[in-house]
C-alpha cells in the first residue's frame, strides 16, 4: 500500500498544526507516567539499596536507663536477628556565628566501623573518628552545610550541664533520618535549626553516666519476624520493664521511614491518575478529529472501497494516523518523561538524603508509555472512522445530508434569541447541533480547570496549616524543653531571664492511651489554666477553654483510638508510676499535625501523682533582647531542646514554596495544554467544515477577526460551562487528594477560598483565549476564494 | 435517504450482453445511479437480484462483494472522486496496486492523451482532463465492466467528446462491456442501446443501429 502511504504523509504533514496539539496532550500524558512512575522507582530503589547497605532497623525502643545486661536477653529473644544499644540525648549546641542556641540529637555510634552499625553513618566528608580523643563528633551533612561547618571546625555542645568544646571529624548521612525531622509532631526537615551529632560511644556513655548501660536499643528481625513485629515489641517491653519504658518504634512508624514511604506510595497513585486523565482527553479529542477526518473523506472512502479495497484496508490506513500522533506523542512523552523523573529527584534530594539514587532509565515503562500512548490514539482514531467505513460504498460518496436544521431550544425565547448577534447565534446553533463535539470541549475544559483548582487549592491549603498551627494554636516566641522535671520554681526562675515578657509552664506527659485494642504512646501537653501561649482550636477557629478534668483530643487522635466527647480512656504513663487511670474525653480540637493531646497542667501533676511538674517552659520574648536571652539559655545547665517557632515557621514556609511552585506550576501547565489543546483541536475541525460558509462572509467584506469571533464564543460558551461543571469535579478532587494524604503524621486541611476560585477560572482562561490566537490565524490563512466555488 | 423511505427503482428487468455499450438515460432522481450502483456491487438491493454472469451479487458477503469490484469492475465518477493528495499517477497507482497483472499507470494516462501530466496534482488540472485521469483509473484494472456514472455532468463539450470517444474506442477496440447513465439525451445514442428510466421504472428499451460518433455529439 505505498501509495496510501504517500497520501497519508502528504495528509499528515498538511495538518500539522491540529495533529500537534493532539500529539502535545498525548506527550503530556505519556512523561506524567514516565516521570512519576520512573521517579517512585528510583526512589524505591535507592531506598531499598540505602537500608540494606547500612542496616536499618527495624525497632527502637527508647528506655530511662537499662544496663547491657538486660539487653542481651531481648538479643536471645526467637526472631531477632540483631540488637545493638545507643545512648541519645537531645542537646544545645552553641556555634560561634549563631546567637541562638541551636537543638540538636546526640548519637553514641561506634569509634569503628560505625557504617556497618544498625542504622549505620555513611560518611560524606573527613576522615571519621580518631583515636586522639574522646570529644570529636560527626555532624548531619544538611547540618553542616546550613551551617558552613567542616571538618576540623570546633563546636560546642552543652552536655550533662558542662560546656564541652568538640573536634568536627566528619560529615555523615544515615538511613534513620533519610528525611531529617526530629521526630513525630515536625514535618518539615530544618537543617538550620536542628542537627545529629554522633560522638563515640564510649565517650557518651562516660561523659553522661550510662557507663554499661543504655537509654536506646535497635535491632533488626530476621525476614519471618517483621509482621509479628508489635507482638514481639510487647514482649521486649515485658523484658526491660523494670528500666521504664518510654517508646517502642516498629520501622513502620519510624517517621522519616514514615514520610519516605508515604511518598514513594502518593507518586505511584499519582502516576496512575494523572496520565489516565490526560490519555483520556487525547483520545476523547483524537476522535473528534478523526471522526471530521473520516467525514471529510467519505467520498474518497467511498470510492477507495469502489476500486475494491476491503473495510479492512481502508481502516487500516486511517488507523496509520492514528499510530502515527501515537507514537510521536509517546515518544516525546518518554523523553520528557525521561527528563521529569531526573528533575524530580534533583528536587527530592533537598529533602531525602541518600548516599546515591541509583538512577536508572526503565525501559519497560518506556515501552508501557509508548504503547499506551498509542493504543488510547488508535482507539480515538479506531471509534471516528468506524462508522463512515460501515457505510456503503454509494451512501459514502453521497455527500452526507445537510446537518439537521431545526431550531434549538434557546430559539424558544425570541426576545432573548433576537438580542444576540448572528454570530452568537451561529455559534450557538453550531455547539447544540454537534453534540458529542461540544461535549468533549466541556468534560476536557472542566477535567483541566479542576486539575487548576486542586493544584491551588493545595497550594493554598498548606499556607492555611502553616496560619493554623504557627499563628492560632502557638504563640510562643521561644519553647525550652528541660531535661529533668522541675517544680514550679523553674518557671519562676524563667520569668526573670533577660528579654521575657511573658512565661508559661508546659507539662508534657509520655503516656499511653488505650481504648480496648486501640492504643496510642504520645505525649500530652498539660496546659496551665491561665494559658495563652499555645491555643487549642476547633475547626471553626474558636479557642476551646482547657476543662479542669479529662484530655482534649485532636480529630484524628479521637478517630484513631475510636472514641467521642464523653468516651473514656486507659492512660498510662510511661515513667514513674506506671498507674492506669480511666480519663475522660472532654472535649475535640482541630489539628494537623501528629496526634495531639491536650489536658490541664494541674490535673495531669495529680493523675502522676507529682505536685505540679513542669518540663518545659513557653515565652513570650521581646525582639530588641533576643540576642541575651539566647546567651543566657547557652548557659542554662538544664536545658535540652529549643525550638523558635518565627525560625521554624519561615523554615517551612521557604522549602514548602519553593518545592511546590515547581511540581503545582507543573500541573498547571500540563492542565493547561489539555484546555489549550482540546479547544484549539475542534475549533480547527470546525473551521474545516466550514469553509464554505467562511468564505462566503469573507466575499461578503467580513474581516477574519470578526470572523473568528463566531469561534471565541463558541469556545467561551464551552469554557464557561466546564468551569462550572469544574466546581464539584475539583471539589471531589480535593476532598479525594486530602484523604490520601490522611494519615497520623500529617493531615491536609480541605479549605476553598472564593480568590482561590477566581484565580483558577482566570488561569484556566489564559490557555483558552491563547488558543483563540491561532484560531484567528487558522481563519486568515483560509483559502476562501478556493472556499466560494462549487466543489462536489 | 434522510430520514423517509424512497423507492429508488422498482420492477427493473435488465439484461446486458458481454461488449455491449449501454446507455441508461433518465431524469434527476429516476433511479439510474441506484441502478449503476447495483450492476457495480456498489449498493445492494432491498428486494430482487442481480446476476452478474453466473453470480448472485445480492447474496455475497461483504468481503466477496469487494473482490467482485476490485477484480471485475472499474468505475467512472460524476465528479471524478480522485485524491486530492496524490499526483495523477499515483491515482492510478492507487488502481494497480490491488490487482496482479494492471496496466502500467503511465500506459494508463498515455491512452488518455495525459502522459505529460503525471506529476500533476489534481487541484492543477481541469475538470476534464480529471475525468480522463479517472478513465485512466478505472481501465488500469483491466475490469471486465465499465460503469459510467454521468460522466460528463461536469465537463465541458469538447472535453466531454474526448472522453465519450475514449469509452466508444475501447468498446469497440477491446470489447470492454460499457454501461453510461446520463440525464443527457444529446448523448443517449453513443451505445448500441438505450434504456430510459422514469420514476424508478424502466419506460423504453431501444437498439441503436448506427451509434452517433462522439466527435459528433452537440447540445
Amino acid at each position: 500500500m505505498s501509495v496510501l502511504r504517500r497520501k497519508l504523509r502528504r495528509e499528515l504533514t498538511s495538518s500539522l498544526g491540529t495533529l500537534g496539539s493532539i500529539v502535545a496532550i498525548i506527550a503530556v500524558g505519556t512523561s506524567s507516567l514516565v516521570g512519576l512512575a520512573s521517579a517512585q522507582r528510583i526512589l524505591e530503589t535507592s531506598q531499598f539499596a540505602y537500608y540494606r547497605d547500612y542496616r536499618f532497623a527495624d525497632f527502637w525502643i527508647d528506655v530511662k536507663k537499662a544496663p547491657l545486661t538486660a539487653v542481651e536477653r531481648v538479643e536471645r529473644l526467637p526472631g531477632v536477628a540483631a540488637v545493638e544499644t545507643r545512648v541519645v540525648f537531645d542537646v544545645i549546641l552553641d556555634l560561634p556565628d549563631e546567637i541562638r542556641p541551636i537543638a540538636g540529637r546526640l548519637i553514641s555510634a561506634p569509634p569503628r566501623h560505625f557504617d556497618r552499625a544498625l542504622n549505620g553513618v555513611c560518611l560524606i566528608r573527613g576522615s571519621g573518628f580518631s583515636d586522639d580523643r574522646g570529644e570529636e563528633v560527626i555532624v548531619s551533612e544538611s547540618f553542616a552545610r546550613a551551617h558552613d561547618l567542616e571538618p576540623g571546625d570546633r563546636l560546642a555542645l552543652i552536655v550533662n550541664r558542662k560546656r564541652e568544646s568538640f573536634l568536627i571529624v566528619g560529615t555523615a548521612i544515615s538511613p534513620e533520618y533519610v528525611y531529617m525531622v526530629r521526630g513525630e509532631g515536625d514535618f518539615m526537615p530544618d537543617p538550620q535549626h536542628f542537627g545529629i551529632l554522633y560522638v563515640k560511644d564510649y565517650y557518651a556513655r562516660e561523659v553522661l553516666d550510662f557507663k554499661d548501660a543504655c537509654n536506646q536499643i535497635v535491632g533488626l528481625l530476621t525476614p519471618g519476624a517483621v509482621q509479628n513485629v508489635d507482638l514481639l515489641l510487647e514482649r521486649m517491653e515485658r523484658l526491660l520493664e523494670p528500666y521504664g519504658v518510654l517508646a517502642k518504634t516498629p520501622r513502620e512508624r519510624q517517621a522519616s521511614h514514615r514520610f519516605l514511604t508515604d511518598e514513594i506510595r502518593g507518586l505511584g497513585i499519582t502516576a496512575g491518575i494523572m496520565p489516565t486523565i490526560f490519555l483520556g482527553v487525547a483520545a476523547l479529542v483524537l476522535n473528534i478529529l478523526m471522526t471530521r477526518l473520516a467525514q471529510r473523506q467519505r467520498v474518497v472512502i467511498g470510492t477507495l472501497k469502489a476500486l475494491g479495497y476491503s473495510n479492512g484496508q481502508v481502516l487500516l490506513h486511517f488507523l496509520s494516523f492514528g499510530v502515527v500522533v501515537g507514537v510521536v506523542g509517546g515518544a516525546v512523552g518518554d523523553a520528557l518523561g525521561v527528563l521529569m523523573a531526573v528533575g524530580m529527584i534533583e528536587m527530592y534530594k533537598e529533602f531525602f538524603h541518600f548516599p546515591t539514587f541509583v538512577y536508572q532509565t526503565y525501559p519497560d515503562l518506556i515501552i508501557f508509555g509508548l504503547g499506551i500512548s498509542t493504543l488510547f490514539a488508535v482507539g480515538g482514531t479506531a471509534k471516528g472512522v468506524w462508522s463512515v467505513l460501515q457505510l456503503q460504498p454509494a451512501e459514502a460518496m453521497r455527500q452526507k445530508p445537510p446537518e439537521r436544521g431545526g431550531a434549538i431550544f434557546l430559539e424558544r425565547l425570541p426576545r432573548l434569541w433576537r438580542l444576540l448577534g448572528f454570530r452568537s447565534q451561529m455559534a450557538l446553533r453550531s455547539l447544540a447541533r454537534n453534540r458529542v463535539r461540544t461535549l468533549t470541549v466541556i468534560i476536557s475544559s472542566a477535567l483541566a480547570t479542576s486539575i487548576i483548582l486542586l493544584s491551588l487549592v493545595m497550594y493554598d491549603s498548606m499556607f492555611y496549616l502553616l496560619e493554623f498551627q504557627f499563628e492560632r494554636v502557638a504563640h510562643s516566641d521561644v519553647d525550652i524543653g528541660m531535661r529533668d522535671e522541675k517544680s514550679r520554681a523553674a518557671l519562676f526562675e524563667a520569668r526573670d531571664l533577660p528579654g521575657v515578657d511573658y512565661a508559661e509552664p508546659l507539662l508534657g506527659l509520655a503516656c499511653e492511651l488505650r481504648n480496648g485494642s486501640r492504643a496510642r504512646r504520645l505525649g500530652i501537653m498539660g496546659l496551665a489554666r491561665t494559658h495563652r501561649l499555645t491555643s487549642p482550636t476547633r475547626p471553626d477557629l474558636t479557642p476551646i477553654e482547657i476543662p479542669p478534668e479529662g484530655l482534649v483530643l485532636s480529630n484524628k487522635l479521637a478517630e484513631v483510638l475510636g472514641v467521642g466527647i464523653g468516651d473514656t480512656l486507659d492512660l498510662t504513663p510511661v515513667r514513674g508510676r506506671r498507674d492506669t487511670r480511666r480519663v475522660r474525653v472532654a472535649s475535640l480540637a482541630e489539628g494537623f499535625l501528629g496526634l495531639e493531646c491536650y489536658a490541664d497542667l494541674n490535673y495531669l501533676s495529680r493523675l502522676v501523682g507529682e505536685a505540679s511538674a513542669v518540663n518545659s517552659v513557653q515565652f513570650s520574648v521581646d525582639p530588641a533582647e533576643t540576642t541575651a536571652l539566647y546567651r543566657t539559655i547557652k548557659g542554662l545547665p538544664n536545658a535540652q531542646a529549643l525550638s523558635v517557632r518565627a525560625d521554624t515557621k519561615r523554615v517551612i514556609e521557604d522549602t514548602l514554596v519553593a518545592t511546590t511552585i515547581f511540581s503545582l506550576g507543573l500541573m498547571i501547565i500540563f492542565a493547561g495544554l489539555i484546555a489549550f489543546g482540546s479547544t484549539l483541536n475542534t475549533s480547527l475541525v470546525e473551521i474545516g467544515d466550514r469553509v464554505r460558509d467562511i468564505s462566503t462572509f469573507r466575499v461578503l467584506g467580513y474581516q477574519p477577526a470578526q470572523i473568528a469571533g463566531i469561534f471565541l464564543r463558541q469556545n467561551l460558551v464551552t469554557f464557561a460551562l466546564g468551569a462550572v461543571l469544574s466546581l464539584p469535579l475539583g471539589y471531589g478532587m480535593v476532598v479525594a487528594c486530602a484523604e490520601a494524604y490522611d494519615t497520623e503524621l500529617f493531615r491536609m486541611p480541605v479549605i476553598i477560598r472564593p480568590i482561590v476560585v477566581v484565580i483558577t477560572v482566570l488561569t484556566a482562561s489564559v490557555f483558552v483565549l491563547s488558543a483563540q490566537w491561532f484560531v484567528y490565524r487558522s481563519v486568515c490563512k483560509l483559502d476562501w476564494q478556493e472556499g466560494v466555488k462549487v466543489k462536489e | 435517504m434522510g430520514e423517509v423511505e424512497v423507492p429508488a427503482l422498482v420492477d427493473a428487468d435488465l439484461e446486458i450482453a458481454p461488449a455491449e455499450f449501454v446507455v441508461i438515460l433518465g431524469p434527476s432522481g429516476s433511479g439510474k445511479s441506484t441502478l449503476l450502483n447495483l450492476i457495480g456491487g456498489v449498493d445492494q438491493p432491498t428486494t430482487g437480484r442481480v446476476w452478474y454472469r453466473k453470480t448472485d451479487l445480492s447474496g455475497l458477503s461483504d468481503g466477496a462483494l469487494t473482490d467482485f469490484r476490485r477484480l471485475k469492475i472499474g468505475f467512472i465518477f460524476q465528479f471524478y472522486n480522485l485524491v486530492p493528495t496524490l499526483t495523477a499517477y499515483e491515482n492510478i497507482e492507487v488502481a494497480t496496486e490491488l490487482v496482479d497483472d494492471p496496466l502500467d499507470p503511465q500506459e494508463a494516462l498515455r491512452l488518455v492523451d495525459l502522459a505529460d501530466r503525471a506529476d500533476h496534482f489534481p487541484a492543477q488540472l481541469s475538470g476534464g482532463e480529471q475525468q480522463r485521469v479517472a478513465i485512466a483509473r478505472a481501465l488500469a484494472k483491466r475490469p471486465e465492466l465499465v460503469l459510467a456514472d454521468e460522466p460528463t455532468g461536469a465537463i465541458d463539450l469538447t472535453n466531454a467528446r474526448r472522453v465519450l470517444s475514449i469509452l466508444q474506442r475501447l468498446n469497440r477496440e477491446q470489447e470492454l462491456t460499457v454501461i453510461l447513465i446520463t440525464h443527457n439525451p444529446a448523448i443517449s445514442e453513443i451505445g448500441g442501446r438505450v434504456v430510459r428510466l422514469a420514476s424508478g421504472r424502466i419506460a423504453e428499451y431501444r437498439d441503436i443501429n448506427e451509434p452517433i460518433p462522439a466527435e459528433e455529439v452537440t447540445w
